[in-house]
């Protein structure tokens, strides 16, 4: 039985569609919904952890329908929301007890000591939450959503506003679950860790998916080498062959070219001729981001992207 | 059941561990029947105390049903009810969790003012006009428990709803049989007295605490909170799949 399949899904808030006609199937493996915000990711978790009801199309999680047996899809999955919500007056130990009530489990007490010790909390399990990291909170939101033990988990930007090690640990606990034979439907804007963690991908955009494969074919299939420009000066339009102007915010312009190496002096010579005057240049394998713009299309003409998370993407790649 | 009594325990707890709003809801209630009942020169009857007891547990249980209705505020602006709502048990749980939660508050308020009420000279009753009075309030608590949990869902910020609050409270508790017997209100002020729901709750316990059952009274205010309750419930429905 597949753990989560979606039929022709959509959802329309007014005049705005949110989610447009989305289809597609997850199984055991590390799922990941990548996309900028508001691009209708957490609309369609929202969907299927039966949270909203979609406008139309339908989908199921582990053969239960999020309409008719929603009660049966809550037993089966856990959410965790991009905002973490947890009582701070609680201790760890209390606010993950009371999702295990709530789930119905026989012996609560020794489930949640087993979770918190695998996410690496039993230490500080006593201690009131509010005394807790940014990383410790997500560990401890992890540790409710598992105390059940899941078949499909839900997870809305898990590593937002936390630090690169604490990512890294949720990373690795999200590959032991999956491990263990979970499902992970997982939504993030973080390219690079969609790339490094993710089994498969969706890209999505405007609500709907503009690829769907594994990083590494999706990355094979861009054959062309990407150049980082940072110059300063006015850009006009470039006419060398092979080479195209795929995105431009403030002094950075990227490029994809089909012989790298020996695009990147002529390119070099020919923004200097034309007036601009060159400050960094660099050149890489394409990853993640290269597919997003080609799919999705210049970031200049998306208007979903700011300039600060276009800077740290760049900055990322090299 | 489970859920509603997870809920509950939930915010039980939470408030206990707020160690400062404890204290306080526990000591206004008492500084009112202590000021109010102590203080005022009233020529119209001999135990005042006695008169204004009644009027402090309605009061005061009406004002911690009134204010229940930012929890479940809170709860959705914190983020808590995305988690709730993901849960395997039925939806409407968190809202008689709450509405459980604050009737149980208001009922340990009025504990304290009826131990007050007896240390400062109040007669004492029979233990089954305790129950009774307990009996009363509870189903007072459940008609604004769910007035206000009505009214947080429909207003969805705390501002606003502390105004709408502090709107209709005040008006509410002067235009009641609270502080006075009808036959020494304003004459334009008796008919709304009489009309007031908070008026049939003193009515009843001012009635209880007098030997006598006031039936129509206590059995208006069932059928009235058996009917906001339902509202409240289709309320929170509505909201809880946008």
């Amino acid at each position: 039985m597949d753990a989560v399949v979606i039929k022709n899904l959509s959802k329309t808030y007014g005049n705005i569609q949110a989610v447009k006609d989305i289809s597609l199937t997850v199984n055991n493996e590390i799922f990941g919904l990548l996309g900028p915000n508001g691009s209708g990711k957490t609309t369609t978790v929202r969907i299927l952890t039966t949270l909203i009801p979609p406008t139309s199309g339908d989908a199921w999680i582990c053969g239960c329908n999020i309409f008719k047996d929603s009660l049966k899809v809550r037993q089966k999955i856990s959410y965790v929301p991009q905002e973490m919500a947890l009582d701070v007056k609680f201790t760890g130990r209390e606010n993950v007890l009371f999702f295990a009530k709530m789930y119905g489990i026989s012996d609560p007490e020794d489930k949640v000591d087993a979770v918190l010790r695998v996410m690496e909390l039993s230490s500080r399990a006593d201690d009131m939450v509010r005394t807790y990291s940014g990383g410790m909170r997500r560990r401890l939101e992890l540790a409710q959503a598992l105390v059940h033990e899941p078949e499909v988990l839900f997870l809305d930007e898990p590593t937002i506003g936390l630090d690169v090690a604490a990512r890294k640990k949720i990373w690795e606990h999200i590959k032991t679950l999956k491990k263990n034979g979970m499902t992970v439907f997982v939504t993030t804007h973080y390219m690079d860790e969609a790339d490094q963690y993710c089994d498969r991908i969706a890209i999505i955009d405007k609500g709907t998916i503009a690829a769907i494969d594994s990083p590494k074919n999706l990355k094979a299939e861009l054959k062309h080498n990407i150049i980082t420009v940072r110059a300063s000066g006015d850009f006009r339009e470039i006419d060398i062959p092979g080479v195209s102007l795929i995105g431009k915010q403030g002094d950075y312009l990227c490029f994809m070219a089909d012989e790298g190496r020996e695009t990147l002096p002529r390119l070099s010579k020919y923004l200097e001729t034309s007036g601009m005057t060159i400050h960094a240049l660099s050149l890489h394998e394409p990853t993640l981001d290269d597919v997003f713009l080609e799919r999705v299309g210049p970031y200049e003409e998306s208007g979903h992207f700011n300039d600060l998370q276009f800077r740290t993407m760049l900055r990322r790649r090299s | 059941m489970k859920g509603v009594y997870n809920y509950f325990h939930r915010d039980m707890l939470k408030w206990f561990r707020g160690k400062v709003t404890v204290v306080s809801t526990l000591i206004m209630p008492a500084a009112w029947l202590i000021f109010v009942g102590l203080t005022l020169p009233v020529t119209f009857t001999g135990n005042y105390l006695d008169f204004i007891t009644p009027g402090i547990l309605v009061m005061t249980v009406f004002n911690a049903s009134m204010l229940g209705g930012s929890l479940l505020i809170f709860d959705k602006i914190l983020g808590s009810m995305n988690k709730f709502f993901a849960l395997p048990v039925p939806r409407e749980s968190i809202l008689f969790g709450k509405i459980c939660f604050i009737i149980c508050r208001g009922l340990l308020q009025a504990t304290i003012i009826l131990i007050v009420a007896i240390l400062i000279g109040a007669t004492i009753l029979r233990p089954e006009q305790y129950l009774l009075t307990y009996f009363v309030l509870a189903l007072f608590g459940i008609l604004f428990a769910a007035i206000g949990n009505t009214i947080a869902l429909l207003v969805g910020d705390t501002d606003s709803y502390g105004a709408v609050n502090s709107m209709i409270s005040m008006p509410l508790f002067f235009a009641s049989s609270a502080l006075m017997p009808y036959n020494v209100m304003p004459g334009w002020l008796r008919p709304i007295a009489e009309l007031n729901p908070l008026s049939y709750a003193i009515d009843a316990i001012r009635a209880l605490m007098g030997g006598t059952i006031m039936w129509t009274s206590i059995g208006l205010l069932a059928v009235m909170s058996a009917i906001v309750l339902g509202i409240c419930v289709m309320v929170f429905q509505r909201a809880s799949c946008d």
